[in-house]
Formats: C-alpha cells, structure tokens, sequence
C-alpha cells in the first residue's frame, strides 16, 4: 500500500535519498523541456511558444490519471498524500503576484535551479533574488500573518467543493487539456511568426 | 516532418482522454458493507503508527498546529465539563454520518483507549486512512500532561524532561508533581475550561517539528 | 515551426544544441516523476521551501538571536535537533541541479551565458530577474507553494487552491507581459 513512506517501509534517510532521486528526475525533465532557459518560459505569456502550458498541463494529466488509477486499484491511499491547505484569497493574491515574478524575472523557484546548474547567469541572480525575498518576507511576516492564514478551508479538492464524483472531474480536466493544447497549437501557429 | 509529431501528439490526447473516461468509472460506490485489509490493519496496530501521545498532542496545540481534527468521543456532558483544547465533541453514534474530508487527519480520544480503538476500527472500515488516537486518553492526558510526575531519584535527563512537561501542565491548567507527589494522588479533578489559546508568545515549548511538505 | 526548438549554437564548441524534447513528452515524464513522489514519500515536489531552509539556515549563521526569535524562520530551523538543511525539500533541489545538469551537458546546451532577448543589457536583465525573484519570494509565501508546490502538485491532486493559484499566475503574467516585451524580444 503506498504511499510507502507513510506506511513506514522506510525511514526518513531513505525519504531524503529518494528526495535526490525524484529532484533527479524533475530537473532532467525540466530541462528537457526547455526551462532552463528564460527565453523559453517567457515565450509563454507572449504566445509564441506554449511550451510551459504544455508541459504543465502534461504533467498535471499523467500524475492525476496516475493517482486516480492507482487509488481506484487500491494500492495508493490519496488520504495520506500531502495536501497543501486552501486559503483562496491570499493564494489568488501570491498568485498573481507570483504570476508578475514569472515574467518580470523569467523564471519560477523550480526552473531557476534548474537554469543555474545549467550555467545560467540570470537563473543565478534570480535565485538570490528569492532569497533576498524570503528573507524580507520573513521580516514583515508578523505584519502580514493574519492575512496568509486568512481564508481557510482546509485540506479540500475541487470535487468536494462542487460535490461532483472525482472522476468526473478527472475526465473534465483532461478534457480541457485536450482542447487547451489544440487551442495553443494555434495560437503558436498565430503569433509564431511574429518574431 | 510536422506529420509524425502530430501523429504522436493526437495519439497521446487519444490515449489521454480514453484514460480519462475510464476515470469516470473510478470512483466505486461505498456501501456499508466494507473489506478490510486486516493484514494491513494488524501492521499498522503492531507498528503503533496510529498513536499519538498525548505529550506530542499537547505541543500540537500549544504550536497551534491545525492540520489535524482532535475528536472527543465522550457524551456532550462530558465534553462540557472539560474537553481537551481545540477538540470538537462528536460521539461515537454520531460518528459514522460526520462530515470528515478522507484527507484530514483526525485525532480520536475518550475517557480511557478503548473508545477510541473502537471507533477507530469504523473510521478504517469507512476508508479513513490518517485516523489516530490519542495513547491512553483522557487518562493519559491527564497523566502525560495535565499533571505529569517527577519519578524520586530522577536523573539529570529525567528532571529536564520534567521542567518541560511541567511548563506544558501549566499552560493548559494543569498542575505539576514533583518529588512523591506532595498533591492529592489521581483521579484528581480536571482544571477549569478556560482553555488555554495557544499565543506563540507564551508558548512553553519551541515548535518542535519543522514546517513540512509545502513547496 | 517556433524558433525556439533550434537554440542558439553551443559557444565555443561549434556543436549544435540539440531541440528540446516534444512538450508533451518532457510533460509525461515529469508527470511520472510526480506520481512516483506521491507513490513512494506521499508528497508532491516543490522548490520554494529549499529556499526558505537555505535562508533560514544562513541567517542563524550570522545572526543567530535574531533567527530563532523570527516566526518564519523559525518554522525553518525547528528544534535544533537536526540541521535546517537536512529538509526533504533541499535534497529534491539538489537533485533538480544535478539533472538538470546532465540533461544540459547531453544536449550540449550547458554553458555560462544570461538568458535574454537582444534589445536588453545584461545589466538591466539581470536587475530584473533579481526583482523578479523577489515577486516570486512573496507570491509563493503568500500561496503556500510555488509551480511545481503547489500548480503542479496540487493541480493533479485537484487542491482548490492549487486551481485558483494556477489560473492568477496566468491572469498576473499576461497582464504585465506586455510591459516586459523589450526583455526578450
């Protein structure tokens, strides 16, 4: 019965050895797509490569479908996967915010890595960048905190907040990758050229 | 040359979209009657991964911690009496029909273990799989942390441990015995529900676990 | 058909980078890889927190006092019984380098250089990515994750927030993009 660790079949230096195998695998794939590269990522927001949606919304489908049938084979208990609580307002708010950090910077946390182990000077300043803004967001942390922790619903998935049964909704979402990844074709082929 | 790529791409969508219909069909209906993996039942019971001390419940609270839901399963007289901090009173009767998310953990406790262990076994035969209880109960709670002893030739190791659970009784209301236990012996009665709200700047213990999991 | 799947010509080498992989590829792969931390440690992968313990640790080097009275740090450095850095978060990051790298070093597209579009100084690019990096501290401590915590984490496990999270990272980028055209075009 997975998850594994969480079942106890091994322990927490195991966990942080697979945390380097797993962050092995993520930063290849990463790469691979691309997100190494500024270029690439902004692409994104001025519609000439889709890429990030692609890739995005590639991953999001195979590891749903993946957990979905795992769980409906009763081998992966989706209770005890971590779920990061909802609390809607502020997470709207970062993500805007964060959404202007994307195209002003270039990249997310994740590629920023990804782009400085491959040589990438910005990738480098942009992850002192975030450094330089935890550390002040940890200074005005206790000013702010009401705000983050405002809003909770807890630990909730779209199919509980809208009653509807999870695999419809799986089938939806895969249903509008579907159509989004067509959609971007196009709009690639629109604005490709534009160059 | 843009062909086969496009080839591969509306097979993978093809693939993708029949994977997701089958989905539809993921979800079985949950009657009330239920197989139970008792093999990974008695593996979770033989590992006491299912325990939570009350020591640890305690700095949970004191952390302000709320990623869980602490249940008391004792009647509403009870829980009126007194009730562990931040619990929320719901009975054993009333248990299989609440409202839990099977993705939150739920902490259980009653007056001694059995309850608990009880309505644990429902919880699993619903298909809850983060269900916990709280070692001992209320009695443990009681013991642990409400008014926790120092044993006589406590070691260095010992007393410190004690200077930790004492600070902890205090801040929910409890009271500390040292040396033979100069205070009444047990049962003794449970303090008075003001309880205490954690408030990070009296918090006896520094938060003991790190922040975990998020990105 | 976009020009991004040719990348420039590796300096110094002469050898060709090779493409970028089909989107829709590197997207199952990295779904797998999803799905094998949800399977194996039952949490998604993320990259933020790496960060939060790498500054929280470097703070308490310097400034010790003032680290373990700071709330959010704090949360970082835990009791002091083991080391902020030995976070599960920090080894994925780890690992994000170290693939990241090999991946780069078979394409042939390792190599020092800023990325940019041409009609920018590097100066003014690499101000930018700092700024940049800054947003995405707040934006990602406000939303309890970055992409990859809580877009792509969340996003397969349907977490609400993770959806209203995904959709205003869009709704942000594309409202400020065309400000920001001059950095890459």
């Amino acid at each position: 019965m997975a998850p594994f660790y969480k079942y106890g079949f091994f322990g927490d230096e195991m966990s942080l050895i697979l945390a380097f195998v797993l962050g092995t695998g993520f930063g290849f794939f990463l790469e691979r797509a691309g997100f190494g590269s500024a270029r690439k990522l902004a692409a994104q927001f001025y519609l000439y490569d889709m890429s990030v949606f692609k890739v995005m919304f590639t991953a999001i489908v195979t590891a749903m479908l993946g957990v979905t049938y795992l769980g409906w084979l009763g081998w992966l208990d989706l209770s005890l996967v971590y779920l990061v609580p909802t609390h809607l307002v502020p997470q709207i708010v970062g993500g805007l915010v964060l959404g202007v950090g994307f195209v002003v910077g270039g990249y997310c946390p994740g590629t920023s890595v990804a782009s400085l182990a491959t040589g990438r000077i910005d990738g480098f300043v942009y992850a002192f960048g975030i450094g330089a803004g935890t550390l002040v967001y940890a200074e005005v942390y206790p000013w702010i905190k009401g705000f983050v922790n405002s809003n909770g619903m807890g630990q909730v998935t779209l199919p509980e907040v809208f009653d509807l049964p999870w695999g419809l909704v799986v089938f939806a979402v895969v249903l509008i990758a579907v159509a989004g990844f067509s959609a971007a074709t196009l709009v690639e082929r629109r604005f490709g050229d534009e160059a | 040359m843009k062909l086969p790529a496009l080839t591969t791409n509306q097979k993978l969508a093809t693939v993708a979209v029949v994977l997701g219909a089958l989905a539809l069909f993921s979800v079985p209906h949950r009657g009330p009657v239920v197989t139970l993996d008792t093999r990974e039942l008695a593996l979770i019971v033989d590992k006491e991964v299912d325990h939570v001390t009350p020591s640890e419940l305690a700095a949970w609270i004191v952390q302000g911690r709320s990623d869980y839901r602490l249940i008391d399963l004792r009647a509403e007289s009870d829980y009126a009496a007194y009730h562990i901090p931040t619990a929320e009173n719901v009975t054993v009767a009333a248990l299989p029909e609440f409202p839990f998310l099977r993705t939150e953990k739920i902490v259980l406790y009653s007056d001694g273990g059995i309850h608990a262990a009880q309505a644990w076994m429902l919880m699993q035969a619903q298909g809850y799989r983060a269900v916990y209880t709280v070692l001992g109960g209320l009695e443990g709670w009681k013991d642990d942390v409400l008014y926790p002893a120092l044993p006589a030739q406590a070691s260095g190791v010992e007393r410190a441990r004690f200077e930790r659970a004492a600070a902890l009784s205090r801040f929910f209301g409890g009271e500390p015995r040292a040396e033979g236990g100069t205070v009444a012996p047990l049962p003794m009665g449970l303090p008075k529900l003001a309880a205490p709200v954690s408030s990070g700047a009296v918090s006896p213990v520094a938060p003991r676990k790190k922040k975990k999991e998020g990105c | 058909m976009s020009s991004d799947h040719h990348p420039a010509v590796m300096r110094g080498s002469g050898r060709p980078a090779s493409p970028y992989w089909n989107p829709y590829l590197a997207g199952i792969g990295l779904g797998l890889v999803l799905l094998a931390a949800f399977v194996l440690v039952g949490r998604g992968l993320g990259a933020s927190g790496a960060f939060s313990s790498t500054v929280a640790w470097l703070v308490n080097l310097v400034a010790p006092a003032h680290a373990q009275s700071n709330e959010y740090l704090q949360g970082y450095l835990g009791d002091g019984t083991t080391h902020p850095l030995k976070a599960w978060l920090v080894f994925e990051v780890l690992g994000v380098m170290a693939g990241a790298l090999f991946s780069a070093l078979l394409a042939g597209r390792a190599r020092i250089a800023v990325e940019k579009g041409p009609r920018v100084s590097t100066v003014l690019r690499l101000l930018c990515a700092f700024a940049g990096g800054i947003l995405m501290a707040f934006g990602a401590h406000l939303a309890r994750g970055c992409t990859s915590g809580q877009a792509l984490t969340g996003g397969a496990l349907l977490n609400v927030g993770s959806w209203a999270f995904m959709l205003m990272v869009f709704v942000g980028g594309y409202s400020v993009a065309w400000f920001m055209r001059w950095q890459w075009r």
